[in-house]
């Protein structure tokens, strides 16, 4: 059974995209219910310092949110092309290595 | 090389299928967005358009075309090159206007697929279609990422709301439908570039086989650009209000904190194996993602017979898509090669079958107003946390 799954599964890219699933996935939704209370911590404030606080939890966290999302459209923009075709032929197509027009 | 004629009926039904692709994957993006009342369902659909639109153009490269590496390149460039391709859409095509009439989610790109070998098994031969490719590329990633994602969702939801306890009822549902706004436009995004891109690659296969571009060296026409991406942008525009119900109310009762979990899940699931060579079905991904936050709320929240659905679609998707590309080539093919006649009958009967299938949906038609529940306040979604008796059952 193993074996089988070794043939079919490339199972470095798979641990791979559950790690970056866990961070922007899971992770994302954490560290933004972290942001809300921070603002909620510095909405509620009695001290100036506890409202720093807040905010400063509040900020990195946002940044981490920010960060994920840049790290989104960095993977759109870097999708990898597949595997170069032996020959440039129609086949281009099939295994596409090709360059858009814009 | 084919004829003329035939080149425009397989650049109109690649226009048809992005438009299909298009409305029967809004609700991927958006069903959540739109069930938890954190936007107005026609605003859903036109921010998830302007993503799709823009989606099609941005990214540089197409890493991911139909059956690559799964059917025999000398197949779809060959002399039937045309008519195949013409079969494989109208088949993919038919397969979505089914599941979207039965209000079920499916995944476009695997109809593509189905509907490519399928029309290859009949014209030429089972062994142009190299199988265990497509169970390397395609069906392990189909099984294994509704897991990864609904895994990553429910720890996601599970969290969220330990948190919920903390910060708030009305303060955590308030932020989670702006997070969920983000998150569910960024899939939109992912959905443009990975989706409109196939049909682009559809396109420029057949104006090679028909000669009009090189095969070396060769670029996307800019019109094939453009028109696939307003065709996807006009679909996704359109609703599909049928799935974007199954999607948001019917797997299970889905509150903003869930659908932010389950919208970033999918979103980094879908770049991930993007990144990584791994272009997955992004109505799978998404499905896993609801189910997932469902499941990380509470288990019995989730309405198992509509999973089931779900599943007996999606393994069938191939197959059926593959019969109906299969019969298409078959029908095309008694007029004989090459024969203008056999393709206009095949284009007849599927936009009759189309046009049947949207009479039918009338009967049962569910509108936006139907969907709209941003007059729920945030208060009302954490008490009733449910969804309206007719919707759960239509």
């Amino acid at each position: 059974m193993l074996i089988l799954a070794t043939a079919y599964i490339n199972w470095s890219a798979l641990w791979k995209i559950c790690v970056a699933a866990i961070i922007g996935g899971a992770g994302v939704v954490i560290v933004f219910g972290f942001l809300l209370l921070g603002v909620k911590i510095a909405n509620n404030a009695k001290s100036g310092g506890r409202e720093w606080a807040g905010y400063a939890l509040a900020g990195v966290c946002g940044l981490f949110c920010f960060a994920v999302i840049g790290a989104g459209i960095y993977a759109i923009l870097n999708k990898p092309v597949s595997k170069k075709p032996a020959k440039k032929t129609a086949a281009v197509l099939i295994a596409p290595s090709y360059k858009s027009t814009s | 090389m084919g004829s003329t004629l035939i080149l425009i009926l397989v650049v109109a039904a690649g226009f048809c299928f992005d438009f299909t692709n298009g409305f029967h994957d809004t609700a991927n993006a958006m069903a959540t967005s739109i069930a938890t009342g954190a936007l107005k369902p026609k605003v859903a659909v036109i921010i998830s358009a302007c993503l799709n639109f823009a989606g099609a153009f941005i990214s540089i490269s197409v890493a991911a075309t139909i059956a690559k590496g799964i059917v025999s390149p000398k197949v779809l460039v060959g002399g039937d090159g045309l008519e195949l391709v013409l079969a494989a859409l109208i088949g993919a095509m038919t397969w979505n206007l089914i599941t979207w009439y039965f209000t079920i989610p499916s995944s476009s790109s695997h109809a593509l697929i189905g509907g490519v070998i399928g029309a290859t098994i009949v014209a030429t031969a089972s062994s142009d279609v190299n199988w265990h490719n497509l169970v390397q590329t395609v069906i392990v990633p189909a099984v294994l990422s509704p897991f990864i994602c609904g895994g990553v969702a429910a720890l996601g939801t599970y969290m969220a709301y330990r948190l919920i306890r903390r910060l708030g009822q009305k303060e955590a549902r308030t932020g989670y439908r702006y997070g969920q706004i983000c998150s569910a436009s960024l899939v939109s995004l992912a959905h443009g570039t990975n989706d409109a891109q196939k049909t682009m690659g559809v396109i420029s296969l057949a104006l090679i086989a028909h000669g009009d571009i090189s095969a070396v060296n060769f670029s996307v026409p800019f019109w094939v650009k453009l028109g696939c991406a307003l065709s996807i942008a006009l679909g996704t525009a359109s609703g599909g209000w049928r799935i974007i119900n199954t999607m948001g109310n019917r797997i299970t009762n889905v509150e903003s904190p869930q659908g932010f979990a389950a919208e970033s899940s999918s979103a980094a699931v879908i770049l991930a194996s993007s990144y990584y060579g791994y272009p997955l079905s992004t109505t799978q991904v998404v499905s896993g993602g609801v189910l997932g936050a469902g499941l990380g709320k509470k288990v019995d929240s989730v309405h198992w017979n509509v999973i089931g659905q779900m599943v007996s679609a999606w393994v069938l998707t191939m197959p059926g898509a593959g019969i109906l590309g299969g019969v298409a080539w078959a029908i095309a093919d008694l007029f004989g090669a090459h024969a203008n006649a056999g393709a206009i009958v095949i284009c007849a009967l599927a936009a009759a079958g189309a046009f049947g299938l949207w009479t039918l949906a009338q009967r049962n038609k569910i509108t936006p107003a139907d969907l709209d529940r941003t007059n729920v306040s945030v208060v009302e979604e954490a008490e009733l946390s449910g969804v309206p008796a007719a919707l759960a059952e239509a």
